[in-house]
C-alpha cells in the first residue's frame, strides 16, 4: 500500500462513520443480513456472524445534531406516540415509516437487536420495531442492579440468553443465505480480545483528559462517541482512538488546553446525561464563553466493556455493571471517583425529558456527590433530541449562576 | 337481591378505605402486612409466611415531598405510592415492603426509596422479561428465594415447602374466583356497574385472599342464582394500568356505560393467567409469568396486545374500547399506537384518555365518555 | 315550532334557534360563560331577536362545558356531537372538525352520514388551547382579536418552539426584550398553537372537507397557519362560535320528532 500522509483523529473518525453507514447500506444491497442494536448491546455475537449492525440511537443524535428532529417526531406523534416518551424513539419511529433523512440513512433491519441494559425503554421501542416490520426480535434482559455488584444468578441468566442469542443468529442466518451458518467459536474469541482492545484504548484517550489544562474539549467527546456507539469491536475502531490519543497526549504534553491558545480553561466540570442534540452549539458556547471546560462524563466507561476473553459470565457482568444499569450508591460512587480523578470543579446535570432513568435518581444523586465532593453543581431542563423541550434562555440564566458559584469556591479555596 | 347487595356493601366499604380497611385487617387477623408495589410480585411467598400482602396502587394523596427526589414527568400513580412512603402512611400499618423494577421508573423509585423511606423494610426484585426461557425460569427461582429470606426475617418463621403449596392454592382459588367475576358482569351490568365492579375487584388488595375468595364465591354464586337484568346502555372494555380517582368510574356510570370487561394491570391482569399443575410452587409462580400475554409491563415478541383486545371485544360483546392512559407510563405509550392501528382496522371504536389518579376535576373526562356513548349510538 | 340550542362554554355563551324546516332564526353570542347569568342573556336576545317567548320553544338541547348544571333544557348531549351535528348541516362534505376553543382543543372525524365517527381532544395541557392566545396577547399587550391583524404584518418566522405555556411565555418574553417584532411574536404563537392541534388531527387522520369551528377559527392568521400545517384547505363555518348551539338546536328538533 501507499504510504499515505497521516490523517487527524477526526478524519479518521469521519471516514469511520462513513464506512460504517455505507458498508451496513451496501450489505442490505447485496441482500446481506442486518441489524438494529441498541447502543451497549453483545456486538461481539453480530461481529462473529460477520452481520451488519446500526445503531439507531446513534441515528437519531445525528438527525437531532442536524436539526432534522422535527418532522420525525411530528410523524410518530401523529400516529399517536406520547410526546412524553423517548425522542430517539420517537425520531427512530418516524423514520422507519419515511425511511429518508437528509442526515443519515440507515438500511431497514431484517431482525432487531435489543439489550435492556441501558433502559426498559429500548425493550418496549425494539418490540414495537419488530412488530411493525415484522421481523424476529432478540433481546438481552441485564435486569437492573439494585445491589452493588452484578449478581451471579443475574450473570446466569444473562449467560442464558446469549446461549440462546446465539442459536437465533445461526437460525435466522441459516433461512436468510438458505445454507446452514454456524457460530465461529474461534472467531468470537478473537472479537473478544478485539472488543476489549477497542474499549480499552476509548477509555486511555478518554483518560488523557485528566490532565491540567484538559487537552479534551469534551464536547469532542460526544463526536468520538459515535466511534465506540458503532466500531467497539473492530480495529479500525481502536485505530481511530490510538491516533485520537496521540494527539490529546501530545497537545497534554505541550501544555495546551482544549482551545486556542489564549482561551483558558478556567473551570474543568462533567457533564451527566446525553448530549442536547439540537442545541449541541448553545450548550457548548455557554460553558466554553464563561471559561468552562466539560472534561469529560459518564459516557467514557460506560462503552468500556472489558472483561476475560472466553468469559462469558464476565462478559455478561462487564454488559450489566455499566453506570445507567447500576444502583444509586455504586453511581454516586462512580462520579465521586471522576471528580478526584479528573480534578473536577463542577459537574452540570442534564434533566433529560427523554431519560426518565437517569432523571428520577438525579436529583438524590446530585445532593450526595455534592456532600461528598463539595464541587458546585447545577441542573437545567432539555431533551436529547426533541427540539421543543429546551430553551436556550433558560440554560443561559443556570450556567451564570453556576459560574458563580464556581467563583465563590474558588475563592472560597485560595482564601483558604 | 339483599344478598348481593349486602355483599357488594362489605366489599366497597373495605375498597373505599383502604388505609382504615388495612388497618383493621392488621388488628382482627394480628397477622403482619406487606405492601406489594404494582405489577406481579410474588404474594403467594409473603402469604406463606403468615403475612398478609396489600396492595400498593397509589391514592388519593397530596404530592409534596416526594418533589425532592422526582421530576414532574413521573407516573403519578407510583409518585404518589413514594409520597406516602415519605409522608409515613403506609408505615402506620405495613411491616414491610416489596418492589420490582418493571419499568424505568421503577429502577428510580426503588432507588430512592432506600434513601428516602429508611424505617420500614424494603425487598427489591427483579422479574426478568426474556421470560419464557429457561435460564429465566431458573432466575425467578434465586430471586424468589432472596425475597422469601427477607420476608422470613421479617416474619420470623422459616417457610416450609407446605406452607408455599397452602399458599399457592390460596391464590389459585382467588383468581379462579375473580375470573369466574369479571365474566358476570354481563348478566348485571346495572347492579354491577363501573364503580361497584371496580371495588369488588379493589378490596381483594386489602382482604385475607382466603376470607376474600370465600365472599366472592358467595357474591358469584348470588348472581348466578338471579335474574338477568336488562340493560340498554353501551358496554366498553376499558385498557390500561388502572383507572380511578372514583369520580372517573362515576362518570362511566352516569352515562348509563357499563364496565364489561378489563385489560388493567389492577384488575384482570393480575389474575388472568392460570397457573400450571407441574413443577415446584416457584416453578409455578415462575410460569405464571412466563405465560402471561398481551401484558405491556412484560416483554411480548409477537406484541398481541392489539388482537388481544380484538378478541376480548368480541368475546364480552362490547361496544368499544376506553384506553386510560397513566400519564408518563412509558409500558403503555409504547403500546397504544400499536393497538389503536388494530383496533381501527377491526372497525372498534377507541375512547383515548390520560388520566392521573390526583385529578382535580374529571368534567372534561365526563364530555368525553358521554360523547363516545353518543357516537356509539 | 321552534327549536332552541344553548351552548354554555367556559368564557362564552351562545345560543340557536331553529323552525321544524332546520331553518336556522337566530344565532347569538355573548362573552360570558358558565356560571354567570351568560346563558340567560343570550337565550333572552335570541328570543327576542326572533320575537318569541320561551313557553313557544318546543324542545331546548343545552351542550357545553356548563350543560349539566344548566337546568332549562329538556336534554343535554356533548359538544362533541352538537359540533359534528352542526358542520354537517352547514358544511356538506365535512369530515375532519378543528374547533380550538378557550379550554379544550378538539378534532372530530365524521363520516359519510355526517355522524360522529371518532374524535381527540388535547390533554391538560394549554398549549393548544385558545388559552395559550389569550396569555400570548396579554403578553403582547392587545385584545384577542388584534392577534390576527398583528400577525399578518410578520416578516421574520420565529419559533416559539416550547410545549409547555409557561416555558413559552418566557421565551416570548426574552424575545421581545431582544426586540424581535410584536407581529412575528403574534405570528410564532400561531404557528405554535396549529402545530399542537395538527399534532391532534394527524393522530386521527385528516379527510377533507375540513372545517375550522370556534371562537380562534375567525382568527385568519391561525386558519392560515392550520392549512399550512395539516397540507389541506380549510373551510371557516360560517358563524363559527355558534356552531355547537346549532348543532344542539338540531338535535332537539330530532328528539322532538322521535316523541
Amino acid at each position: 500500500m501507499e504510504q499515505k500522509e497521516k490523517l487527524s483523529s477526526k478524519q479518521m473518525l469521519n471516514d469511520l462513520m462513513a464506512d460504517h453507514y455505507q458498508s451496513a447500506l451496501d450489505a442490505k444491497a447485496d441482500g446481506k443480513l442486518v441489524a438494529w442494536a441498541t447502543s451497549i448491546a453483545p456486538q461481539e455475537l453480530l461481529t462473529t456472524m460477520g452481520i451488519n449492525v446500526v445503531y439507531p440511537e446513534n441515528q437519531a443524535a445525528a438527525i437531532g445534531a442536524r436539526k432534522e428532529a422535527q418532522k420525525f417526531i411530528d410523524h410518530s406523534e401523529g400516529r399517536g406516540y406520547s410526546v412524553d416518551l423517548c425522542s430517539y424513539a420517537r425520531v427512530n419511529f418516524g423514520y422507519q415509516q419515511l425511511k429518508k433523512s437528509e442526515s443519515q440513512d440507515i438500511p431497514m433491519p431484517d431482525f432487531i437487536y435489543s439489550c435492556s441494559n441501558i433502559c426498559h425503554t429500548v425493550l418496549k421501542w425494539y418490540e414495537n420495531l419488530a412488530k411493525e416490520l415484522n421481523i424476529p426480535l432478540i433481546i438481552f434482559d441485564l435486569p437492573f442492579n439494585h445491589t452493588y455488584d452484578v449478581q451471579d444468578h443475574a450473570a446466569k441468566y444473562m449467560k442464558g440468553q446469549i446461549e440462546e442469542a446465539i442459536k437465533r443468529l445461526e437460525t435466522i442466518s441459516t433461512k436468510h443465505y438458505g445454507k446452514k451458518v454456524e457460530f465461529d467459536h474461534d472467531k468470537f474469541k478473537a472479537v473478544m480480545e478485539q472488543s476489549n482492545a477497542t474499549s480499552q484504548m476509548w477509555k486511555d484517550a478518554t483518560m488523557v483528559a485528566k490532565a491540567k489544562p484538559s487537552p479534551l474539549n469534551g464536547f469532542d467527546l460526544f463526536n468520538y462517541m459515535a466511534g465506540i456507539v458503532t466500531n467497539r469491536g473492530t480495529k479500525a475502531g481502536y485505530e481511530v482512538f490510538k491516533a485520537w490519543k496521540e494527539e490529546l497526549e501530545a497537545k497534554a504534553a505541550a501544555g495546551l488546553g482544549p482551545w486556542k491558545p489564549g482561551e483558558e480553561e478556567k473551570f474543568r466540570v462533567m457533564w451527566d446525561g446525553i448530549a442536547c442534540w439540537p442545541y449541541l452549539g448553545s450548550t457548548y458556547k455557554g460553558l466554553k464563553n464563561n471559561g468552562i471546560n466539560m472534561v469529560t462524563s459518564t459516557y467514557p466507561d460506560s462503552w468500556t466493556i472489558l472483561y476475560d476473553n472466553g468469559d462469558i459470565e464476565g462478559m455478561a457482568k462487564a454488559y450489566s455493571g455499566i453506570y445507567c444499569n447500576s444502583n444509586l450508591q455504586n453511581g454516586v460512587d462512580r462520579i465521586t471517583r471522576i471528580v478526584n480523578e479528573y480534578s473536577l470543579d463542577g459537574i452540570v446535570f442534564h434533566s433529560n425529558r427523554s431519560c426518565k432513568l437517569l432523571d428520577f435518581r438525579q436529583f438524590e444523586q446530585q445532593r450526595q456527590i455534592e456532600e461528598k465532593t463539595g464541587v458546585a453543581t447545577v441542573l437545567f431542563d432539555g431533551d436529547q433530541t426533541d427540539p421543543r423541550a429546551f430553551s436556550t434562555e433558560q440554560y443561559n440564566t443556570r450556567i451564570q449562576a453556576f459560574l458563580e458559584t464556581l467563583e465563590n469556591k474558588k475563592e472560597e479555596r485560595r482564601k483558604g | 337481591m339483599a344478598d348481593i347487595k349486602s355483599l357488594i356493601a362489605e366489599f366497597e366499604k373495605v375498597a373505599l378505605n383502604p388505609a382504615k380497611s388495612a388497618a383493621e385487617l392488621k388488628k382482627e387477623t394480628g397477622k403482619k402486612l406487606i405492601g406489594m408495589f404494582p405489577y406481579h410480585l410474588p404474594e403467594e411467598i409473603v402469604y406463606a409466611a403468615g403475612m398478609l400482602p396489600v396492595g400498593m396502587w397509589g391514592g388519593q394523596t397530596e404530592i409534596k415531598l416526594s418533589n425532592k427526589y422526582l421530576q414532574s414527568f413521573c407516573c403519578s400513580m407510583i409518585k404518589a405510592n413514594f409520597e406516602m412512603g415519605m409522608n409515613k402512611t403506609y408505615q402506620k400499618v405495613l411491616d414491610g415492603v416489596v418492589m420490582a423494577a418493571y419499568c424505568d421508573t421503577l429502577k428510580c423509585i426503588c432507588e430512592d426509596w432506600k434513601v428516602a423511606v429508611t424505617d420500614m423494610p424494603l425487598i427489591a426484585m427483579y422479574y426478568p422479561q426474556n421470560r419464557k426461557i429457561a435460564a429465566a425460569i431458573d432466575y425467578m427461582g434465586a430471586e424468589f428465594k432472596k425475597a422469601q429470606e427477607q420476608l422470613e426475617a421479617i416474619a420470623g418463621k422459616k417457610v416450609t415447602e407446605a406452607d408455599l403449596e397452602a399458599a399457592w392454592e390460596v391464590y389459585e382459588a382467588y383468581r379462579a374466583e375473580s375470573r369466574k367475576f369479571v365474566k358476570l358482569v354481563a348478566k348485571m351490568p346495572k347492579t354491577l356497574n363501573a364503580t361497584v365492579r371496580h371495588l369488588v375487584i379493589k378490596a381483594a388488595w386489602f382482604m385475607d385472599k382466603k376470607v376474600y375468595t370465600e365472599k366472592l364465591a358467595a357474591l358469584n354464586a348470588a348472581i348466578e342464582a338471579a335474574p338477568a337484568e336488562e340493560f340498554n346502555g353501551k358496554k366498553v372494555l376499558v385498557e390500561g394500568i388502572m383507572v380511578e380517582p372514583i369520580a372517573l368510574l362515576d362518570a362511566f356510570v352516569e352515562n348509563d356505560v357499563c364496565i364489561i370487561g378489563d385489560d388493567l394491570s389492577h384488575q384482570s391482569r393480575m389474575f388472568r393467567i392460570e397457573g400450571r399443575k407441574e413443577g415446584t410452587v416457584y416453578e409455578k409462580m415462575a410460569y405464571r409469568i412466563a405465560d402471561a400475554y398481551a401484558d405491556p409491563l412484560l416483554l411480548d415478541e409477537k406484541k398481541e396486545h392489539g388482537k388481544e383486545l380484538i378478541d376480548m371485544v368480541k368475546e364480552y360483546g362490547a361496544d368499544g374500547v376506553v384506553v386510560c392512559a397513566m400519564k408518563f407510563c412509558d409500558p403503555e405509550e409504547y403500546d397504544y399506537p400499536i393497538f389503536k392501528e388494530e383496533l381501527e382496522a377491526a372497525n372498534i371504536p377507541v375512547l383515548y384518555m390520560e388520566i392521573e389518579q390526583q385529578m382535580e376535576s374529571v368534567g372534561q373526562y365526563k364530555t368525553r365518555i358521554q360523547a363516545f356513548a353518543e357516537t356509539l349510538a | 315550532m321552534y327549536f332552541l340550542g344553548v351552548d354554555i362554554g367556559s368564557s362564552s355563551s351562545k345560543a340557536a334557534i331553529i323552525d321544524e324546516n332546520k331553518n336556522i332564526l337566530v344565532r347569538v353570542a355573548r362573552n360570558i360563560g358558565t356560571g354567570t347569568n351568560g346563558p340567560t342573556l343570550v337565550i333572552n336576545q335570541a328570543l327576542e331577536e326572533v320575537g318569541i317567548t320561551r313557553d313557544q320553544i318546543n324542545f331546548t338541547v343545552a351542550t357545553g362545558y356548563g350543560r349539566v348544571t344548566f337546568t332549562q333544557a329538556d336534554k343535554q348531549i356533548t359538544e362533541i356531537s352538537c359540533h359534528g351535528k352542526g358542520v354537517a348541516h352547514l358544511v356538506p362534505g365535512a369530515h375532519t372538525i378543528i374547533d380550538i376553543g378557550g379550554q379544550d382543543a378538539k378534532v372530530i372525524r365524521l363520516n359519510d352520514k355526517g355522524n360522529v365517527d371518532n374524535f381527540l381532544m388535547n390533554e391538560k395541557c394549554a398549549a393548544g388551547t385558545g388559552r395559550f392566545l389569550e396569555v400570548m396577547a396579554r403578553i403582547l399587550n392587545c385584545g384577542l382579536e388584534d392577534l390576527s391583524g398583528l400577525a399578518k404584518e410578520s416578516t421574520e418566522e420565529i419559533e416559539i418552539s416550547n410545549t409547555c405555556t409557561v416555558f413559552a411565555e418566557s421565551e416570548v418574553i426574552s424575545q421581545l426584550a431582544q426586540g424581535t417584532a410584536k407581529a412575528d411574536v403574534a405570528q410564532g404563537a400561531n404557528n405554535s398553537i396549529t402545530s399542537r392541534v395538527a399534532g391532534l388531527a394527524r393522530r386521527i387522520g385528516i379527510t377533507p372537507v375540513v372545517v375550522m369551528t370556534g371562537g380562534v377559527a375567525k382568527n385568519d392568521a391561525v386558519v392560515r397557519c392550520m392549512e399550512k400545517q395539516i397540507g389541506y384547505d380549510i373551510t371557516v363555518a360560517p358563524d363559527p362560535q355558534t356552531v355547537g348551539a346549532l348543532g344542539a338546536a338540531l338535535f332537539a328538533l330530532e328528539t322532538f320528532n322521535k316523541k
